[in-house]
């Protein structure tokens, strides 16, 4: 197991509250809290979605154990931000979980819906194109039609940026 | 008056347009003007920010350039679209490495985020004009039990969201009392509907969703209202699965707030698309 200094640095960087990071002290309140982990962990296992767990890897700059795991060790995550709410040193585990998502995603292991929502706003603007049948509905309910979004200044901001190279 | 550039979203806009036809009607009773724009996809809090959050900060930043230039705040329908609208300003007013790195991007269209408009979630808005709403309705809905799930996104992160209180929500179940409903306290209140995990891995999903609807079943509620179309979608169309999986009946209505407002108000259910819902009204509604 090797500790990855630049990563650890990364997730120091990443965190908006500066330092406060390094003083988790895994009182376990965000595991204990997360309605995903009590879905999928047992107390005995070690396997299923643990923000504990992240945060401690995360913060020890162990990449490997984070990357090469089960991706629900990081994709379990249904931003719900409970976690924030209810940590005692006001650590923002749902900002540091982003960074994790954000590489995750580099080396494309993120789950499929991921890839296919990004897809969609690259390709219309919208997380859902509009279709016909809809549009027939909004007019039998008396809707004005969804204004178009303007899909090629889209695409030239997500470009710039390097987003569409990381799409499936 | 003050008029708001209306931000539908997504999920209303392009799937589910019947509840923005109920809110219309509403805002309209109210007295809440509104403006389209061309909008793209807020974007998602949950999906896109995960991909790569400095898209998700570019693409959120244009929607709000937009609203900048004719000078009007936002009303959004969407607790996901409120949040990623917040959370952008938020990020950018407190990280200024961030804001110029956006803004390179941003001058390359001919745009400059300044953070200049308020963005509001209609819930809020709703609640500036209680006596407004109260003086609409002419039906109300006495006798009708509901459970409120004002869903994570309306209040948490409590430092962008500045809504409500995160953990102990009491706006939604403000708004639903005066309509005349009654509102029924249930233990699993501010647990997430479930709808992210449920795009990855449905197990789970189901599994969570099950806690909180054996928790409204257990409070004896005839309907759940919501005010978050992503939340509206896990109740009223995953209910069907949940009841197959585990072998018991999950059938409880969903109501979208400006739904049950626009019943309150004296619509009709055909007039607002309520025929659309996959968990059918019950008759008494």
């Amino acid at each position: 197991m090797t500790i990855d200094f630049e990563f650890r640095k990364q997730v120091m960087d990443y965190h908006v509250g500066s330092d406060l990071i390094k003083y988790c002290y895994q009182c376990s309140r965000c595991t204990d809290n997360c309605p995903i982990s009590a879905v999928t962990i047992d107390f005995y296992s070690t396997g299923g979605y643990n923000p504990r767990a992240n945060i401690l890897k995360a913060l020890l700059g162990y990449k490997d154990l984070i990357f090469d795991a089960d991706p629900l060790a990081i994709w379990g995550c249904t931003v719900c931000d409970t976690c924030d709410e209810v940590c005692p040193q006001h650590i923002e585990l749902t900002e540091i979980f982003t960074f994790l998502k954000n590489r995750s995603v580099e080396q494309g292991k993120a789950p499929e819906f991921i890839y296919g929502q990004a897809k969609a706003i690259f390709e219309s603007a919208k997380a859902i194109p509009s279709q016909p049948a809809i549009e027939r509905r909004r007019e039998q309910l008396g809707l004005p039609a969804v204004v178009a979004p303007d899909v090629n200044e889209l695409q030239t901001l997500l470009k710039n940026l390097g987003a569409d190279k990381k799409l499936k | 008056m003050t008029e708001y550039k209306m931000f539908e979203g997504c999920t209303i806009g392009n799937r589910i347009p019947f509840i923005e036809a109920a809110s219309r009607k509403v805002f309209e009773k109210v007295g809440i003007d509104t403006s389209q724009a061309a909008f793209s996809c807020c974007p998602d809090p949950t999906g896109m920010k995960s991909f790569d959050n400095d898209a998700w900060l570019a693409v959120g930043a244009r929607n709000l350039c937009l609203a900048e230039a004719e000078g009007k705040d936002i009303i959004s329908l969407c607790n996901g679209c409120t949040n990623t609208l917040r959370g952008v300003k938020h990020q950018l007013k407190h990280d200024s490495l961030k804001k110029d790195k956006v803004n390179k991007e941003l001058s390359k269209i001919g745009k400059e985020f300044k953070g200049s408009v308020d963005v509001k979630h209609f819930v809020d808005v709703l609640k500036e004009n209680l006596d407004k709403v109260k003086a609409a309705i002419s039906k109300p809905l006495s006798g009708l039990k509901v459970a409120c799930h004002p869903g994570c996104h309306y209040m948490r992160p409590a430092e962008w969201m500045e809504s409500d209180d995160p953990m102990r929500p009491k706006n939604l179940k403000e708004l639903v009392a005066a309509c005349g409903a009654t509102v029924v306290d249930y233990e699993e209140e501010v647990l997430c509907c479930g709808s992210a995990i449920t795009n990855a891995y449905e197990d789970y999903g189901l599994a969570n969703l099950k806690t909180k609807l054996d928790s409204i079943k257990k409070a004896g509620a005839d309907v759940i209202c919501v005010n978050c179309p992503a939340c509206f979608q896990q109740f009223d169309t995953q209910q069907r699965d949940l009841s197959k999986k585990y072998e018991t009946e999950y059938a409880i209505p969903v109501l979208y707030l400006t739904e049950l407002y626009a019943l309150a108000m004296g619509y009709s259910p055909d007039d607002i698309g309520l025929k659309f819902h996959r968990t059918r009204m019950k008759s008494e509604l």
